[in-house]
């Protein structure tokens, strides 16, 4: 069975060389390196552990933690170009096992597009990973409107990936829960934000990924909805839930009675394989995974597994 | 068909006097609060609404815009006793129409025992209803601890409701009502993991804890918390199994807003844990809600008896 990953990640070599070497990268100060050991490996020794698990294709995507939105545009649209063309050479050197989704400094606008656009055009990226915030701004923002119109011209896919600090945090810090509980509302307010600020209207062939299964999105959708229906949310013609099928998630759930209600409630033809390779809070063995659910159909288990992301990204297996 | 509703609330009739006369009440000063309409009536119009909705009781708890638990406890104990007075009232008056939940001065924990006790003890009240956090603090807080065992002790309902817009929500997008439609189930999420990965339900194998607002995204994000306590040492520091085997510890209402939401919910965490409860009178209420439950085609006959009497009959021991 084949397979494609749209949530896997990449640490820059040159980042690893800047540090162990007690160099400043891009404005970031030498550290002690504290990543997983695999984002250490070679893509070589990555496409071993993808043949192990039954990976055929990544969609490699530089780290969260490499978001840097916070920082000088200039300094990080020069940290992005160089993160890219990285994974960029990636996907050169193994054309078959590695796609790439870019970063891009979106605290300018203008300089995000400009990346996204190099990234997409010239070296055949699928599109870009960029966090649920910018500093403190939401998607709803007008500020964001071109980048999001410059994407849909572009046929870009934007993969929706927290970095920093989630909503959960502020209340609590303990037992995972800033990860377990705030990766996931993070994401639900990402997609209220795109609906409800009406961007999906907008740009009717946006083409959004959530990760992590889009969090809340679908299970919380019907109060949301309820808000629409008591004219809390006038500027939308339809109520929230009507937008699900809009956007595309990946199969994160870690519940199988989860992931079954998101295909049912999104379309099957909108949930994508996601993994999150190589952090802990990953699916162990996920093709095993998603071929072990008893709920799915063999259809379904192809769609997810690598159909509905050919069709996504334009790919056609022979 | 019978049915009790455990989310229903009050605006005290003694707070509305004293604010219709000019009069500061509890320190709160007139104008501080906005009443609505529906939340001015008195008891005779509030069964006469209950009456065309289908409801027969009503658990009354007096509003969360009350917990003013960032105030002096000394002045805000003689406020809450003055709401569970007039609540108790109702219960004296229409013994048949009304249970009383208590509202507690939680930033003062042997306050808030000793007016539990008294509402409960004294007064046949159900328990308490009570925010999602206390001035920032979450409820595995060893401080809070006496409270749970002498709830336990009493048989005390603990009804788990956030003050209304302070929720998780606010501080990344204030639009929508998102603090709301997303706040309010995020808050309840944390409240249950703090509860489960904070000890509290090991120490007090007989407290009972009912969230609000169906438990918000509990029951739909436990697979991640799951993933979160196989991986994460400190999500296991005090408990031995995964967080998901304490979900049918808890109470949940049905107000999900959602018919697939709540048959996720009844399937997760056992059709004897979920029950009525409507959140009257607000907007964000369920409409004609015994019809609503009495219409959904997913449930069979007994689970909506079991939701609309049954279960809370038994816990209230009806």
């Amino acid at each position: 069975m084949r397979s494609i990953d749209i949530h896997a990640h990449v640490t820059p070599q040159s980042y690893i060389s800047a540090m162990k070497g007690g160099q400043v990268w891009h404005g970031v100060q030498p550290e002690p390196l504290d990543i997983e050991p695999q984002l250490e490996w070679t893509p070589e020794q990555r496409i071993k552990d993808m043949d192990s698990l039954g990976v055929d294709v990544q969609v490699a995507s530089t780290g969260a933690q490499f978001y840097y939105y916070g920082g000088d545009a200039q300094a990080v649209a020069a940290m992005h170009r160089e993160c890219n063309d990285e994974v960029h050479q990636m996907t050169i050197d193994h054309p078959e096992r590695f796609r790439g989704l870019a970063q891009i400094p979106m605290q300018d606008v203008d300089l995000a597009i400009a990346e996204l656009d190099r990234c997409v055009n010239q070296l055949g990226m699928v599109g870009a990973m960029i966090d649920d915030k910018v500093n403190g701004k939401t998607f709803d923002e007008p500020e964001f409107l071109p980048l999001w119109k410059a994407a849909e011209q572009m046929g870009a896919v934007f993969l929706i990936h927290q970095g920093g600090g989630t909503l959960v945090r502020p209340r609590t810090r303990s037992y995972h829960l800033p990860n377990t509980i705030g990766n996931l509302v993070d994401r639900a307010v990402t997609f209220a934000s795109f609906v409800m600020g009406g961007v999906m209207d907008a740009c009717p062939d946006l083409k959004i990924c959530l990760a992590h299964g889009g969090g809340y999105a679908c299970y919380g959708v019907g109060r949301m909805d309820r808000s629409w229906d008591v004219g809390r949310l006038p500027q939308i013609p339809q109520p929230p839930s009507a937008y699900l099928s809009r956007f595309y998630y990946d199969c994160l759930t870690h519940s199988e009675s989860a992931l079954r209600m998101l295909i049912d409630m999104a379309g099957i033809d909108k949930v994508v394989f996601g993994t999150d390779w190589p952090f802990d809070m990953q699916i162990d063995w996920p093709v095993s995974w998603v071929l072990g659910l008893e709920s799915l159909t063999q259809d379904e288990k192809e769609a997810i597994l690598w159909k509905n992301m050919e069709k996504l990204l334009g790919i056609t297996s022979d | 068909m019978r049915s009790i509703d455990i989310h229903a609330h009050l605006t005290p009739q003694c707070f509305i006097r004293a604010m219709r006369e000019g009069r500061e009440w509890h320190g709160v000063k007139p104008g501080e609060m906005g009443i609505g309409p529906r939340n001015s009536w008195t008891p005779e119009q509030r069964i006469d609404d209950m009456n065309s909705l289908g409801v027969d009781v009503h658990v009354v708890s007096t509003f969360s815009f009350y917990y003013y638990y960032d105030r002096d406890p000394q002045v805000i104990l003689p406020m809450h006793r003055e709401c569970n007075d007039e609540v108790y009232q109702m219960t004296v008056d229409y013994p048949d129409r009304f249970k009383g939940m208590a509202i507690i001065p939680m930033q003062d924990v042997n306050l808030a025992i000793e007016e539990l006790d008294r509402c409960v003890n004294g007064m046949g009240f159900v328990g308490a209803m009570i925010d999602d956090h206390v001035n920032g603090k979450t409820y595995d807080d060893p401080e809070f601890l006496p409270l749970w065992k002498a709830a336990e002790e009493m048989g005390a309902v603990m009804l788990v409701h956030q003050q209304g817009g302070q929720t998780l929500v606010r501080d990344r997008n204030p639009n929508y009502h998102l603090h709301n439609t997303i706040g309010n189930l995020v808050d309840r999420a944390v409240t249950f993991a703090s509860f489960v990965f904070g000890g509290v339900m090991d120490a007090c194998p007989d407290l009972r804890v009912c969230l609000c607002h169906g438990g918000g995204y509990t029951c739909y994000g436990a697979g991640r918390m799951d993933r979160g306590w196989l991986v994460r040492p400190e999500a296991r520091e005090h408990i031995s199994k995964p967080p998901s085997t304490y979900l049918s510890k808890f109470y949940y209402d049905c107000l999900t807003h959602s018919e697939p939401a709540l048959r996720m919910l009844i399937d997760t965490v056992g059709i004897d844990k979920v029950i009525f409860g409507t959140d009257w009178p607000a907007d964000m209420a369920i409409d004609w809600p015994v019809s609503w439950i009495l219409g959904l085609e997913s449930l069979t006959q007994e689970e909506k008896e079991a939701i609309l009497y049954k279960n809370l009959e038994q816990l209230l021991g009806i």
